[in-house]
């Protein structure tokens, strides 16, 4: 019955999407208020029903009603209930029911923060958010519904379960991250087009947009990085980026958001890139589409894809649509976006904040390409050609190293016109850092890029520094204020500009943790008990191997001791084989799994995994890895996301 | 020259340059990993192949033998159709490798065996396999 009662419930919200465009496109017509707000009320209904059906599977999933196919085939009655709630968005119609959802509370809190001030713009903007569900509401209701019954003649007693590596902690906040950040892009893309539509740009449009557009991109790339960090936890290839079509599906709508919210301060401060900025927000919402098309679809083999699916040529309709009809807008309104103004000087701001923007562009079609070349190699010339990491990887440092560079430089130009002065008193002292931890690391034998990245970071993080000295400094002198209170009042009266600040410190530590890369090693064995292994000057000694029954998985324990050469210990390891459905009669369908033990500091983390057991001979087969710099990355990553929150929180209301 | 086509310019350039930089690495890629032909077994066999290649296919059934003196070398048949190639693999296998799975493996074809240095199997949300009544669900002994 129940199940019955989600299905209806998408059914009604379809119905009423299309009510609610009609509504709008009515009331634009007639200018009748009683139009806008019927439509307005339908357009709240389609996300509360939408909202109300994903109550309904998450409800199903959690009581295991295994007479709904994706019930049964994502949870299992002895699933964690955690791992029930997140199997929502484990598998495709889940997951697009969960894009819908979050959709459905952007559209809401879109919908009812605005439609007093931005009156004027909400019947396109309910038009571009419903148009968006009606996409997906299509797909949920017709191609993949998730409350579709089991198809079977007997009586399902146990479900298949979740997927081990899908049972964990990050992966279960992942995926939830990511969506808000995708899908978030959603409402200023709509809000541009409805600015558009009505030949209104107002102040107060593009600071509802800036806001959104921070958050979002907050999202998204704390989705990215989580994913991230699944990967280097969970998955045991010691890595945590492969540039896996899926990843890259999330990388570029990253690339290109964050090159919007650099370029919408010039919009914001001197009233110029208009075109440049509809142009990108577009391409960042496309790229959205065409990454959920990328994950859903199958035309990539990924780990992420879900089988083969017929979803592909209805997604690649959609994004067809979007762009045609968002170009199609724009090139009819040329005329309200040209700016007057001109970029006046090459060491201006606006000109760094321009290449930037280039920089970040490119890089994502460096990524689009690489992702795509598959499919056109085998389109062009017949046959397909897959393209590894290393491809990447030799295309983006060069890219990724000039995006450090202008880091540094950014900052420190000046609107208009940086003056020769200001730019030798700014430059000198990070240069001269720079030049000297680049002749350090020469003289001790280190070249190529891992010498020009870690340069970079020495000087990126001068000019920082610099720049919070020269402001604390003038508090000192200026209002008298101790040195503490002068940093956090700096930080409280110029939020986005030193918020940012210190993302790019995040953003150096990260790049700091992805050059350790260069030196990552590792090596593989066979261990009998109290037999010994050597690597990067530690020795691995296995104490024993235990086995253990739990409550979903049986265990192989091995308990490996970690020594540095001076014989002192430095941790003792236990990576884990587990068997999950090690009480399914067939051994088939067992699924072995690896539970990586890693021992982590900031210098380097020792990663081991327990491959498999030899028991008649009692040996553990062990890979180790040492992978320096890692926690670099997490750590630059908080720093990262401590910054963006300080660049968001809302300002003090000022007294009128 | 104005500013304007200054900067049009200049920014033309930087593009150029990139899409120059990608163009290169496409033709001259540093690692031999970066690029590889994606490849059928049927083609495979047809085709003399000296260079590193990628395949795709099924793990025949019963075809995976682990080294008995060594765990981590394993060889299976991978099967593609009606065309089945042996393969030898030595490193980490991932979890979800087992007979019958879905599987992408990339290597050099030498002497009828297939020398995969790469193993990578579909992972699936799920579990594919058939949905079962209260009767089939018994303990027995577990082993790997």
């Amino acid at each position: 019955m129940i199940p019955v009662i989600g299905g209806l419930a998408l059914n009604l919200a379809l119905g009423l999407a299309i009510i609610a465009i009609i509504f709008n496109v009515l009331y634009l017509r007639s200018g009748d208020g009683r139009l806008f707000l019927s439509g307005q009320r339908a357009a709240l209904a389609v996300s509360l029903l939408s909202i109300f059906a994903t109550i309904i599977l998450t409800q199903l999933l959690m009581t295991s009603n295994f007479d709904v196919d994706y019930v049964a085939h994502y949870t299992s009655q002895e699933t964690p209930l955690i791992y029930k709630f997140t199997a929502l968005w484990a598998g495709q119609s889940g997951s697009l029911l969960f894009w819908l959802f979050i959709l459905s509370l952007y559209a809401i809190i879109a919908i009812l923060q605005n439609q007093r001030s931005q009156l004027k713009l909400m019947p396109w903007v309910m038009i571009v958010l419903v148009t968006v569900q009606l996409f997906f509401l299509i797909l949920v209701n017709f191609i993949t519904n998730p409350f579709a019954p089991t198809e079977t003649d007997f009586v399902i007693a146990n479900g298949l379960g979740l997927n081990p590596l899908l049972q964990n902690a990050t992966m279960a906040i992942h995926p939830p991250m990511l969506y808000l950040g995708f899908v978030g892009f959603t409402v200023p893309f709509a809000f541009s087009i409805a600015a558009m539509a009505q030949r209104d740009m107002n102040a107060l449009w593009m600071r509802t947009v800036r806001q959104w557009l921070l958050f979002v991109w907050l999202m998204l790339s704390i989705g990215v990085m989580l994913g991230g960090w699944w990967a280097y936890q969970e998955l045991g290839w010691g890595g945590y980026w492969a540039w896996d079509p899926v990843e890259n599906a999330s990388f570029m709508p990253w690339l290109a958001g964050t090159a919007l919210l650099h370029s919408v301060m010039i919009q914001e401060k001197k009233d110029m890139l208009k075109v440049w900025n509809m142009v990108l927000i577009i391409i960042t919402f496309t790229l959205c589409i065409f990454g959920t098309f990328l994950t859903r679809s199958g035309i990539m083999s990924s780990v992420h894809s879900f089988t083969a699916s017929s979803l592909g040529p209805i997604f690649l309709g959609f994004v067809f649509f979007i762009l045609v009809v968002s170009f199609g807008l724009m090139s009819q309104r040329m005329q309200l976006l040209r700016s007057k103004k001109r970029i006046e000087s090459f060491s201006s701001r606006e000109s760094g904040f321009l290449f930037n923007n280039v920089v970040f562009i490119v890089m994502c079609f460096a990524v689009l390409w690489g992702t795509l070349f598959p499919v056109i190699s085998e389109a062009v010339r017949g046959t397909k050609i897959t393209v590894g990491a290393p491809f990447f990887n030799q295309i983006n440092i060069p890219i990724g190293l000039v995006l450090l560079c202008l880091t540094g430089i950014g900052p420190l130009l000046v609107w208009r016109k940086t003056s020769k002065q200001s730019f030798i008193r700014n430059f000198t002292t990070p240069v001269i850092a720079g030049l000297v931890m680049a002749l350090v690391l020469y003289i001790i034998n280190i070249r190529g890029y891992v010498l020009i990245s870690f340069s970079l970071s020495v000087f990126v993080l001068t000019t920082i520094s610099l720049e919070f000295a020269r402001g604390i400094r003038s508090r000192i002198t200026v209002h008298k204020e101790n040195p503490l209170t002068a940093f956090w009042r700096l930080l409280r009266k110029n939020r986005s500009r030193y918020g940012g600040y210190i993302v790019h410190v995040g953003i150096v530590f990260m790049f700091i943790g992805f050059t350790g890369h260069a030196f990552d090693i590792e090596k593989e064995f066979g261990l009998k008990k109290d037999e010994t292994n050597h690597l990067g000057g530690y020795t691995f000694v296995l104490q024993n191997i235990r086995e253990e029954e739990r409550p979903n998985h049986y265990a192989w324990i091995a308990d490996l001791h970690v020594s540095d050469a001076s014989g002192k210990e430095i941790v003792m390891l236990h990576p884990e084989k587990r068997i999950y459905f090690h009480r399914n009669p067939d051994p088939e369908r067992r699924q072995p799994h690896s539970e990586l033990d890693i021992y982590s500091t900031m210098k380097q983390d020792i990663y081991s995994i327990f491959n498999s057991v030899d028991l008649e001979n009692g040996v553990a087969y062990l890979k180790i890895m040492i992978n320096p710099l890692v926690n670099w990355v997490w750590f630059g990553g908080f720093i990262f996301v401590l910054g963006t929150l300080v660049a968001l929180w809302p300002p003090k209301k000022e007294k009128l | 020259m104005n500013s304007k086509n200054k900067f049009y310019f200049a920014i033309s350039g930087v593009v150029l340059v990139v899409v120059f930089w990608i163009w290169w690495v496409s033709t001259n890629p540093a690692s031999e990993q970066a690029l590889v032909k994606f490849l059928s077994v049927q083609q495979l066999f047809s085709e003399e192949q000296a260079e590193r290649i990628r395949l795709g296919g099924l793990v025949a059934d019963e075809s995976i033998k682990l080294d008995e003196n060594n765990y981590m070398s394993c060889n299976f048949d991978l099967q593609e159709g009606e065309a089945i190639l042996p393969v030898h693999f030595v490193g980490v296998r991932p979890d979800l490798f087992k007979n019958g799975a879905e599987v992408i493996v990339e290597g050099i074809y030498m002497n009828g065996v297939f020398e995969a240095d790469i193993l990578q199997t579909k992972c699936a949300s799920k579990y594919e396999g058939d949905l079962r009544d209260a009767d089939s669900y018994n303990l027995e002994e577990v082993s790997i």
